[in-house]
């Protein structure tokens, strides 16, 4: 059995564990997705991916990712048009859903919430 | 050296869905990825994927049920088989005279173990084949690996191990030629064994289910073959399983099996794919009727 906790995007089990809804890489997979709306298809996503976060994202993560949050109902895919600097062959088009928008929202606050206070969210304002 | 690895990624992403492989190759080109990256992302994909799919209980069903087990057992029978139809072929083939034909007992002896060698040659492709079938069926998006683990254990099933008939020294004259010794089991096993079973996966991937006319067909050729090849079959195991020291069986408990009820029961293994698709080709079968109706 199920509660919803006090912080969204959070679950608590009757046992008192946390789960946290959504991961960290499927978090910025949504988010990159939703900066490129319409121009969002696999090879777009990676190169966005690895521009933000300076690290390699190989295409099985990349796919497998978005396999899950699909089946999870967060995005929405299907197979684009063909262009030649493709080889002719067609892209997998990506679009965040309203449930995709919400969990990732949800992520957002809570990640920013539990941030509060701590020493590196001090240090990043110190920097700033 | 180039072209050779883009190859392999052609290869490599064949084994994708159609719309995925599009999809994949696409990104690779047009992100201008190296060779050697472009390998080793889609075979971490490929990795991705297979660990996905052996989350279900079917891969596992076929590994534990049919591969293991009937995998093993064809890999005994066949080398077993393939050796005492070396005995006669090197007797009737490589020292033919024609007195093998000169009287009536001759004849019939030779008409006798021409009679069995077919049998046993079409009892091989039979199960191989239903066991492919059930194989490509139960695990359709498996069956690369699942198949090449066919293929391992039924040629190395049966490695660190002899046979009866190799050690015994009476067969010298026979075993000391590396055909009959090496090659004729290998032979067997490869046509009578891998080849017809490749063809019942590539089957049983596209078709999954027979009509319930092939299928009582195929039920009632295999379970007439195995009940007439149910003593080859014990004897394959127990004298086909031989330490190389030629001391006994490879494994001792095996000497304590022979005539017991275990032993007797284990050529009902061989029908058990064949009960498999019965039972699919029957329930479609009811599922169409109930539609219809």
């Amino acid at each position: 059995m199920t509660t919803t906790g006090a912080l969204t995007g959070l679950l608590y089990y009757n046992h008192n564990v946390v789960v946290i809804m959504l991961g960290e890489f499927e978090y910025l997979l949504l988010s990159v997705t939703a900066r490129l709306g319409d121009e969002a298809y696999g090879a777009a996503i990676r190169a966005a991916l690895e521009q933000t976060t300076g690290r390699r994202c190989s295409v099985g993560a990349l796919y497998t990712t978005l396999d899950r949050l699909e089946a999870k109902g967060l995005v929405h895919t299907w197979m684009g048009e063909a262009t030649p600097q493709r080889g002719g062959r067609a892209k997998r088009m990506v679009r965040v859903t309203a449930k995709g928008a919400r969990q990732a929202a949800q992520f957002y606050r809570t990640v920013v919430r539990a941030s509060r206070g701590v020493s590196w969210e001090t240090t990043r304002s110190m920097v700033r | 050296m180039t072209g050779v690895v883009w190859w392999l990624v052609e290869r490599a992403s064949a084994l994708l869905d159609a719309e995925e492989r599009d999809a994949v190759r696409g990104d690779l080109a047009e992100l201008n990825v190296a060779a050697g990256r472009a390998l080793r992302e889609v075979v971490g994909l490929l990795v991705r994927r297979q660990l996905r799919l052996w989350t279900d209980w079917r891969p596992w069903l076929a590994l534990a049920g049919l591969v293991i087990p009937l995998g093993m057992l064809l890999s005994l029978i066949s080398r077993q088989w393939a050796n005492t139809n070396s005995i006669y072929a090197w007797l009737y083939v490589d020292n033919w005279t024609w007195s093998y034909i000169e009287t009536a007992g001759a004849r019939h002896d030779l008409a006798q173990i021409s009679g069995t060698f077919l049998l046993e040659c079409v009892t091989l492709v039979c199960w191989a084949w239903t066991l492919g079938f059930t194989l490509g069926s139960l695990s359709r998006r498996t069956i690369w690996v699942t198949g090449t683990l066919f293929g391992a254990v039924l040629f190395g099933g049966t490695l660190g191990s002899s046979t009866a008939g190799l050690r015994n020294p009476g067969n010298a004259a026979v075993f000391s030629l590396m055909f009959y010794r090496d090659g004729f089991p290998t032979l067997v096993r490869t046509v009578l064994v891998l080849v017809p079973a490749v063809i019942g996966m590539r089957k049983g991937v596209r078709q999954a289910t027979l009509p319930l006319t092939w299928a009582l067909i195929s039920a009632v050729a295999v379970v007439t073959l195995t009940a007439l090849a149910a003593p080859s079959v014990k004897g394959s195991v127990t004298w086909g399983w031989w330490s190389t020291s030629g001391e006994g069986p490879a494994i001792r408990q095996l000497a304590q099996l022979r005539d017991s009820w275990q032993l007797r029961l284990l050529p009902m293994l061989m029908v058990w794919p064949v009960a498999y698709m019965v039972a699919r080709a029957t329930r479609r079968h009811w599922r169409r009727q109930s539609a219809a109706a």
